[in-house]
């Protein structure tokens, strides 16, 4: 089982070292992240928001709906955790009701 | 003496980080894999959601460029002077569903302990057979 990990694991670390050559070089002022939207909230995040905190601005402002969307998960998840935690029944069998 | 290999060196090392990050990666994987204990699968799973939030993270670096928040008296920034504020924004998103996965993870450690009396995975299907 170890030695079938180990082997799948070096499959895939092989594929990491050979996709990784696509990747721009970590720095590299032209790469794709860098030059289609990233610019317009450096340039102009305080103008717009009055952030000086660009970070801030685009959680806050721009991209607000994901921040909502991410209280939705958290609620979610609690909900999940209280109906786990909570749950009795025949399936368990050291469970005394 | 291997002044010729140096442009060569400047080069791995732009990517030098991108295979560390592959290698915090396949340590996560190798420990939901290979580990028997629950909750050592679940810090494997950790380990591996922080290899992809480094992996967001590395892509907003830029070589000699600061923090994303503004210079003071500055009002609009150069695109050369700041590293990219979008990956950051995201991973932080990504940084409260990886808490919430690892809540959930928790309960239902707890309530497989509560039930079965073990984390470790071979007892706790033996007992489940039985």
């Amino acid at each position: 089982m170890k030695r079938a990990t180990l082997f799948f694991l070096a499959l895939i670390g092989g594929l990491f070292i050979y996709a990784s050559f696509d990747l721009p070089p970590v720095g590299d002022h032209q790469s794709p992240a860098a030059v289609h939207v990233s610019p317009r909230y450096i340039e102009s995040a305080y103008e717009e928001t009055g952030t000086r905190n660009m970070v801030v601005a685009v959680l806050a402002d721009y991209r607000s709906f994901d921040t909502l969307g991410e209280v939705l998960v958290i609620v979610i998840a609690g909900l999940a955790i209280v109906s786990i935690l909570s749950a009795r029944g025949p399936h368990c069998p050291l469970d005394d009701h | 003496m291997f002044g010729q290999y140096y442009h060569l060196l400047d080069h791995l090392a732009g990517y030098a980080s991108w295979w560390l990050i592959g290698v915090l990666f396949l340590i996560g994987l190798y420990g939901i894999i290979v580990k028997e204990n629950l909750l050592k699968k679940i810090m494997a799973l950790n380990v591996m959601q922080v290899a992809v939030i480094l992996f967001f993270l590395n892509t907003a670096q830029k070589s000699g460029a600061t923090l994303a928040v503004l210079l003071p008296g500055e009002t609009a920034g150069a695109v050369d002077v700041y590293v990219n504020p979008l990956p950051a924004a995201l991973m932080l998103t990504a940084i409260v569903v990886s808490l919430a996965v690892m809540g959930v993870a928790m309960a239902l450690v707890i309530q497989v302990y509560r039930c079965y009396g073990s984390l470790e995975e071979p007892e706790v299907l033996r007992r489940m057979h039985k």
